[in-house]
Formats: structure tokens, C-alpha cells, sequence
């Protein structure tokens, strides 16, 4: 076909369609919460989105006091963030099981505080229910569980991804909500006028986010995924104070379809853009 | 001077469509990379198109259905069922039916403009609401740019989406084409009851989830979605693109209770495939390509 001849033809075509539409006549249509791009992405990379999925938690989250002059996990609170978010996670893919979908793309996991009360926060998790258009070259789309995979990439990661030979198998995260000592006044009175590191301070951070990134690879493992991809290290001090902080590490799990992982080399192009 | 009796488009409106009608000059909300998108799928913008809409949404439901009818809270104790605008016995239905009629009178209105403009369709759609002088008055707004497709086919009926040009076109050399842009609205109420104090205690409760809360944003989620998946699906289409979700909760207190209310709405617009095979094997054109772009920044 010509260019000239797609000019012509392509408004025609959708014209006519729009035309042959009769509104009033529910027609079976799924929902998606794809963007454009992860639209079209999405169905190019082999799959079908059947519908918008959904699960959400209000939690209350309970109390714990860190100890002023102490690095220490607050392990409550841990609990609660990962109690919560499972519990949200959990029923989105409930709803995905039932559309019978093989997997959930595009996931956002999302905390937000409502006017219900101080220690109360919703845990939400939205994403697009798909179903392979034909099963990969070895085994199934679903995980080893039986369960439909989830991600958190956005359709073009999930293109790329599929095209280089590898599947998504979970997401993975880890949690550590963690309390930084406050220092002694005559330690910092020490510091006074003194560019110099905070040792205690660095060792929490440190501590922390080890906490919750190898808490991630278990997940990971446990999935038998060869890696992580994606991957998000987020600090949220949510509303506990300036001395306590969620570290939140999550990611997509990862498994090889296909021995060889390469994709048609990119063309390299110049945008002509002013910024 | 008769005032406007509210049928087809208010004098002011009317009079500058036909202005905009009989002039050759284009104008148009498109950027230039959009205008240029659309130009290659077919369709040239013919002007700027607005509906709008002022509501006075002064009656919003009585409550939840803990009051009694003979007035009067029921007990305080125990397990009450949250409750639903979608599922049709709910107070708030009026209050729901006053929201679709104004986001959907101005979303007519807008495509009256267009229609009176000789286009087809229009795009890049903002479709808002806000609040305006008065207790309980709102202004639904709709404002886009109609856009005519080149060639004799003609659609049906006119159609809407608030997705931009370059989206659009897209969509098209993909084989799908925008129907229409829906909206799924839901209110729910919940009593506070036995469970929700207990759950919701600072002191009292630990890591708990708050059940009542949960079933009150839930169902308000899962009823707006049902809502905008019929109404996106009454127009004909075969799928649906989600493009906002918002959720808005507050507390209600009267007397010796208190309610939680939720009000969610989804805006999204259904698409409709065509050119045979869902068009995409037909139409080599719009394979993606993959590029690396050499800026030092990704745009």
C-alpha cells in the first residue's frame, strides 16, 4: 500500500466504522487503565488487556515508639506496611483470577491518608488484567504458583522486555521502617562548626535500605526469578516525624524465555526538538 | 430579548459558530506536533469547540440508611452495611444523576459546536468541573478542538475524546478509532459502627485493617468502574481507556452519629477497531520502530 493510499483510506475506514456504530447496544468491551502507548504496546508485545483490576486496603496502623537515642527497626510498623499493601495486592489479583487473565501490567501501588483518622491510610493497587494471545516458548505466562504475573513497568519497559526474551514473573519489594537514633546534645555539640560525616546516621541508612533490598531478593527468589528489573528505592516518611522513615525497595521479578536476549538494533535518530 | 430556554446552544454560543462557519479561518487548542499528527491520519481541525453547563445541585441525599425513616439514628451498635449510588435505592442517586447530566450536557453542547462547524469529531477534550458563586453550584465544562476527516465518510454520530492529537493518531494507524469519552460517578455512605470504632482506635487496636473503610472505598471503586464500563460500552465501542480515577472521602458528623462518605469518578473514553483484522496486520505502517535518541536527556 501507498502512503498516498493509506492517506485516503485510513479516515475513510474509521469513518465508516463510526458510522456502522449503533449506541444504545451494550457491546462486551473490557476496561484497561493503559495509557495510549501501553495500549498499543502492549497488544504489539502479544497480549490482550481483559480489564481494569482493583484491590485496596484501609489499614490502621498501630504504634510503636523508637527509643530516642537508638537505630533500631520499628518492626510494628514493618508489618503493618507489608500486612497492608498484601492485603491490597492480594485482592487485585483476586480480581485478575476471575477475568482469568495471565498476568497484571502497569501496576501502581499507591498509599494514600484519608480524612478517616490520623493513623489511618489506604493501601491501593490498580493495574490492567492481560491474557497472551499463544503461551511462550516454554511453559506457561502464569508463575510458577499458578498465579497471574504482575508489573509495575510501563508498556514501553514491557514491550522491550518481552522482546528481549524474558517474562515477568512478580513484583518484588521489601520494607524496613526504621528509627535513626537522635544524637546526644554533646555529641552534636561536638560537630559545631565541623563538616564531618555522622557515623550513627550514615550506619542507619545503611542498615536500613540493606533491610529492605535483600528483603526484596528473597521475594525474588522465591519466585525463582533470574533478577530484578525496575527496581525502586524509595524513602517515605509517611507521617511518622523526621526520624522515621519507610525504606521501600520494589521491583519487577524476571525469567528467561529464550536462550539468546537481543533485541533489533535501534535506530539512531536526532529529534528535532528545542529543548 | 426572550431569554434562552435551555434547548441547543445559548444565543452567544450560536451566534460565534456561525461566525466561526462562515469565516476560512481555522482555529484550534491543537499544538503544532498534534496538528501535524492528525493532518497525516486524515483529520484537520475546523475550530475550537466549548459546552458548559451551570448546575445548582442543592438537595444531596439525606444520609445514610441508618436513619430510620421515622427519624432517628438506629443503634450504634453492630454491623451497617455501607451503601451505593449504582445500586438504585441509595439516597444520593439524585445527586449522582445531577452529576451525569451536567458532564454530559456539556460534553453535548460541545459537540452541537462541532456539528454546526461541519466536523466529525472532536479531540483533546478537558472535561471539568468546578464550583461557583453560590452554595452548591457547579459549572460543568467541555472544551475541545472539532477536527473533520478528509474523504465522503461521515460517522453517525459525532465523536469525543480528551486524548491529544498525537495519541489519537496513534490510535488510528494502529486501527482503533475514539468513540466517545464516558464517565462513571459513584457516592457511598457508611455508618460508623461497633466495628469501624474499634478498628479505627489509636490506643486500643494495633495493625488492623479498618473493614467498614475498606468496604466503603471498594465498593465505591467497583461501582463507578461498572458505571463507566456500561456507559463506555452503551456507545458501541470494544475497549476502554481509563484515563483518570479520582476518589474523594470525608466524614459527615450530625447528632450522635457520624458518616464517611466516598465520591469517585472515572473518566475514560471507549475505542472502536477497524480495517479487518483489528486493522493492526493491515496497516505495516505503524510497526514500532526502536530508536535511541542522541540527546543527552531523554525528551
Amino acid at each position: 500500500m501507498s502512503p498516498k493510499q493509506t492517506e485516503l483510506s485510513l479516515p475513510e475506514d474509521a469513518m465508516r466504522r463510526l458510522a456502522e456504530m449503533k449506541p444504545g447496544q451494550a457491546t462486551s468491551l473490557f476496561t484497561s487503565d493503559l495509557s495510549v502507548n501501553e495500549f498499543l504496546l502492549v497488544r504489539e508485545a502479544g497480549f490482550r488487556p481483559v480489564g481494569l483490576v482493583l484491590g485496596s486496603s484501609i489499614y490502621h496502623v498501630g504504634f510503636q515508639f523508637g527509643r530516642w537515642s537508638k537505630n533500631q527497626e520499628l518492626d510494628t510498623l514493618t508489618q503493618a506496611m507489608y500486612h497492608a499493601r498484601e492485603l491490597a495486592m492480594t485482592r487485585m489479583e483476586a480480581e485478575a483470577e476471575m477475568l482469568g487473565a495471565d498476568g497484571i501490567v502497569g501496576v501502581r501501588l499507591e498509599i494514600e491518608f484519608k480524612e478517616f483518622g490520623n493513623d489511618l491510610a489506604e493501601f491501593i493497587a490498580v493495574g490492567t488484567a492481560v491474557t497472551g494471545e499463544r503461551p511462550p516458548p516454554t511453559g506457561a505466562w502464569r508463575n510458577r504458583h499458578g498465579k497471574p504475573f504482575t508489573s509495575d513497568l510501563s508498556g514501553q519497559d514491557f514491550w522491550t522486555l518481552i522482546q528481549a526474551g524474558y517474562a515477568p514473573v512478580g513484583m518484588v519489594m521489601g520494607s524496613c521502617v526504621y528509627h535513626v537514633a537522635h544524637q546526644r546534645f554533646w555529641q552534636a555539640m561536638g560537630n559545631v562548626g565541623q563538616n564531618t560525616e555522622i557515623p550513627t546516621f550514615t550506619e542507619a541508612l545503611y542498615d536500613a535500605r540493606e533491610l529492605a533490598m535483600s528483603r526484596m531478593q528473597a521475594e525474588a527468589e522465591q519466585l525463582e526469578a533470574e533478577g530484578i528489573v525496575g527496581v525502586q528505592l524509595l524513602s517515605l516518611p509517611h507521617r511518622w516525624g523526621g526520624h522515621t522513615t519507610e525504606f521501600f525497595a520494589i521491583g519487577t521479578a524476571v525469567r528467561p524465555l529464550r536462550e539468546d536476549h537481543v533485541i533489533a538494533t535501534p535506530q539512531l535518530v536526532l529529534p528535532l526538538l528545542d529543548r | 430579548m426572550t431569554p434562552w430556554d435551555g434547548r441547543g446552544l445559548p444565543p452567544a454560543a450560536a451566534a460565534r459558530v456561525q461566525r466561526a462557519a462562515d469565516t476560512r479561518v481555522r482555529s484550534s487548542l491543537l499544538s503544532s506536533p498534534a496538528v501535524a499528527a492528525l493532518g497525516d491520519v486524515g483529520l484537520e481541525p475546523v475550530g475550537e469547540v466549548m459546552g458548559c453547563v451551570v448546575m445548582h445541585l442543592g438537595w444531596s441525599g439525606w444520609g445514610c440508611n441508618a436513619y430510620s425513616r421515622w427519624g432517628g439514628p438506629v443503634n450504634n451498635v453492630g454491623y451497617v452495611p455501607a451503601q451505593f449510588s449504582g445500586q438504585g435505592n441509595s439516597a444520593y442517586e439524585p445527586y449522582v444523576r445531577a452529576l451525569y447530566n451536567g458532564f454530559e450536557q456539556a460534553l453535548r453542547r460541545l459537540l452541537l459546536e462541532a456539528q454546526a462547524l461541519g466536523a466529525d469529531g472532536a479531540v483533546g477534550i478537558r472535561w471539568t468541573q468546578q464550583r461557583v458563586d453560590g452554595v452548591g453550584n457547579r459549572e460543568f465544562v467541555a472544551l475541545g478542538t472539532a477536527v473533520r476527516a478528509r474523504g465522503s465518510a461521515r460517522p453517525a454520530h459525532l465523536f469525543s475524546t480528551d486524548l491529544a492529537g498525537e495519541e489519537v493518531a496513534k490510535l488510528m494507524l494502529s486501527g482503533w478509532m475514539p468513540v466517545g469519552l464516558a464517565v462513571g460517578v459513584s457516592v457511598g455512605v457508611k455508618h460508623d459502627d461497633y466495628y469501624t470504632r474499634t478498628q479505627a482506635n489509636s490506643f486500643m487496636s494495633g495493625n488492623t485493617e479498618v473493614a467498614g473503610y475498606t468496604e466503603l472505598v471498594h465498593g465505591v471503586r467497583s461501582d463507578a468502574r461498572a458505571q463507566f464500563a456500561h456507559r463506555a460500552a452503551r456507545q458501541g465501542g470494544d475497549a476502554s481507556i481509563v484515563s483518570r480515577i479520582s476518589l474523594d472521602t470525608w466524614a459527615n458528623e450530625s447528632n450522635d452519629h457520624r458518616d464517611h462518605l466516598a465520591q469517585c469518578f472515572i473518566f475514560g473514553n471507549s475505542l472502536a477497531s477497524f480495517g479487518g483484522h483489528e486493522g493492526r496486520r493491515a496497516r505495516r505502517a505503524a510497526e514500532t520502530l526502536t530508536v535511541l535518541p542522541l540527546t543527552t536527556t531523554t525528551p
